[in-house]
């Protein structure tokens, strides 16, 4: 296992696999915070329950756009230009979950206590990794979504908790949300993933990392009086 | 190690999105219970949002 910190500096010595690995997770990473703000902002910010509300909307979509910032500069400085990333199609993004378009309430905070936790988890991984310059802009990016991710689980707690047509709403959100989310952490026996690990560039497995996910959010969805949807049901990874 | 192009620029013209955004948020914030700046604040957010939305990047940096 490589266990050297690598800095700017050091990055052109690297092996091929090491910056051909770093560039890809920067690029799928960078595809996925800006690729929430495309989700939602045309439908949700117009139609936000209250005015608080829109304006924690576009608060949320101005910090992912700048935690796209911030991964696209480490990008550009090891010459890899993501800015693609910010005029394709949702349809064309690297993971599913950014795929469609949110278009409800209910699907905002679910995405938020969901999805957004995932980002938590995504970022976690680079937590003491072997590149230096990702790890130092962790804390700021990091305390932003647990914001995104406190806020999410409140909403769709209130809804919840509202009970009747609500709760069914948000009930269905869940169950849309629920499997891509565990899709997101990729294929258990992922090669791509061992060699991520192998470089210093993630901790975690993709199993290990979907396991501590589901120990976490089960029980909260149990708390909400919601149901743990099926974690195979429509699942394209396992 | 050669920087990608206009990594610089974008950083740049980024950054001043986000200012903007949180600009008008954070003006907004105190005043809920003023449906004229609240509004107005939306308004605006919306408008640089739908800049980047519609993501003409090349547009951005002229």
């Amino acid at each position: 296992m490589f266990s050297d910190k690598i800095e700017l500096k050091d990055f052109e010595k690297m092996d091929p696999e090491y910056q051909d690995l770093l560039k890809r997770v920067l690029a799928i990473q960078a595809d996925c915070e800006i690729g929430g703000p495309h989700l939602y902002v045309e439908n949700i910010l117009p139609t936000a329950p209250t005015k608080l509300d829109q304006l924690i909307v576009a608060r949320t979509a101005a910090e992912e756009i700048d935690h796209y910032r911030k991964i696209a500069r480490l990008a550009g400085e090891i010459g890899a230009d993501v800015s693609y990333v910010l005029s394709r199609p949702n349809q064309e993004r690297y993971v599913d979950a950014f795929r469609g378009e949110i278009t409800s309430w209910e699907h905002f905070a679910v995405f938020g206590f969901l999805i957004d936790r995932i980002g938590r988890y995504q970022l976690e991984e680079f937590i003491g990794c072997s590149y230096v310059p990702l790890e130092r802009i962790l804390p700021d990016v990091m305390r932003e979504e647990a914001g995104h991710i406190d806020f999410g689980t409140t909403k769709t707690a209130e809804l919840a908790a509202k009970g009747g047509e609500s709760k069914a709403k948000v009930q269905k959100a869940l169950d849309y949300w629920y499997v891509k989310a565990l899709d997101m952490f990729g294929r258990s026996d992922s090669y791509r993933s061992e060699r991520y690990r192998h470089w210093g560039l993630k901790r975690r497995t993709n199993a290990q990392a979907r396991e501590q996910y589901i120990k976490e959010v089960n029980p909260l969805i149990e708390q909400m009086g919601l149901q743990v949807p099926d974690p195979d049901k429509g699942r394209h990874y396992s | 190690m050669p920087q990608a192009p206009d990594t610089e620029a974008m950083d740049e013209h980024l950054k001043d999105v986000v200012q903007a955004l949180h600009g008008a948020v954070n003006w907004a914030m105190p005043h809920l219970n003023d449906p004229k700046i609240v509004d107005k604040a939306i308004q605006d957010c919306k408008e640089i949002l739908d800049v980047v939305i519609e993501g003409k990047v090349s547009e951005w940096l002229k």
